[in-house]
């Protein structure tokens, strides 16, 4: 994949651990170095896509894991979200209009406005890899307090 | 996530700290419904200790808004901020809910809003 594998985390698929999932992304973003606002946006986007793995293709089992891996390029994080339940349709995965004001299905709205890519890997054998990719706005000096 | 519910005459406010996902999402909604249908005039929630909310917490609003229309409650919420605000704007319903800025103002304006949740 090239790159640096910053981390690689394996996990039940418990909501309660979404928590520690956007620990981890927002704890590697900002040792990277990367602005505040971007770290938050991407911790936001895995928790989106997380959730919509337990609900969705896990159907809230609890019995299940999912694997996140962060890559950190010179200009860009990614995250890979990987999961063993059955496969994704990605034209299936559509933000519901905005207009259409009712609960539920912004998760997908919100990952699209989060990042720059959001794609599944098309040959992964088994379950589904999911990758969101966002591109830096710029990075912050250690002990830079005011990020953009 | 902690809700607590309190009581400003005849205002139920519920103070939400903590953060708002599909973990404890569960628990607000299930408050919201609980005070929603005990027959209160007015619920408001107050989100100024809530620094996170997801798509989840905010399908709980929006649950909570649709049963006020029901229940003739008044609804409204006070004290977003960063991400909480900033996600609302992002759905475009910041214009869909009664907001208020904070606890005074939520409290003299509530009883003017029709109940339905909307200015």
């Amino acid at each position: 994949m090239g790159g640096v594998e910053v981390t690689r985390i394996v996990t039940s698929n418990d909501p309660g651990l979404l928590q520690v999932l956007r620990g981890v992304v927002r704890y590697r973003a900002q040792q990277a170095g990367i602005a505040e606002s971007d770290a938050e946006a991407l911790a936001m986007a895995i928790d989106e896509a997380a959730s919509n793995v337990i609900r969705h293709t896990y159907g809230n089992r609890h019995d299940a894991r999912l694997a996140l891996e962060l890559w950190i390029y010179p200009d860009r994080m990614e995250l890979v979200l990987e999961d063993s339940g059955p496969k994704v349709e990605p034209g299936e995965v559509r933000p519901r209009p905005l207009e259409d004001v009712r609960p539920g299905g912004l998760g997908t709205f919100f990952i699209k406005s989060f990042v720059d890519e959001c794609a599944y890997e098309e040959n992964f054998p088994a379950g589904n890899r999911l990758k969101l990719v966002k591109y830096f706005s710029r990075k912050v000096a250690p002990g830079d307090e005011s990020p953009d | 996530m902690k809700v607590q519910i309190r009581k400003a005459n005849d205002v139920t406010i519920l103070d939400c700290i903590g953060d708002v996902d599909l973990y404890s999402s569960p628990h607000l909604r299930e408050t919201l419904m609980e005070q929603m249908h005990a027959g209160n005039p007015a619920v408001l929630v107050n989100m100024s200790e809530v620094s996170y909310i997801d798509s989840s917490g905010i399908a709980t609003l929006v649950e909570g808004l649709q049963l006020s229309r029901q229940t003739k409650t008044r609804f409204g919420l006070f004290g977003l901020k960063g991400n909480a605000r900033s996600v609302l704007e992002l759905a475009r319903l910041h214009k869909v809910f009664a907001i208020f800025s904070d606890e005074p103002e939520a409290l003299e304006k509530i009883s003017s809003i029709e109940p339905f949740g909307g200015l």
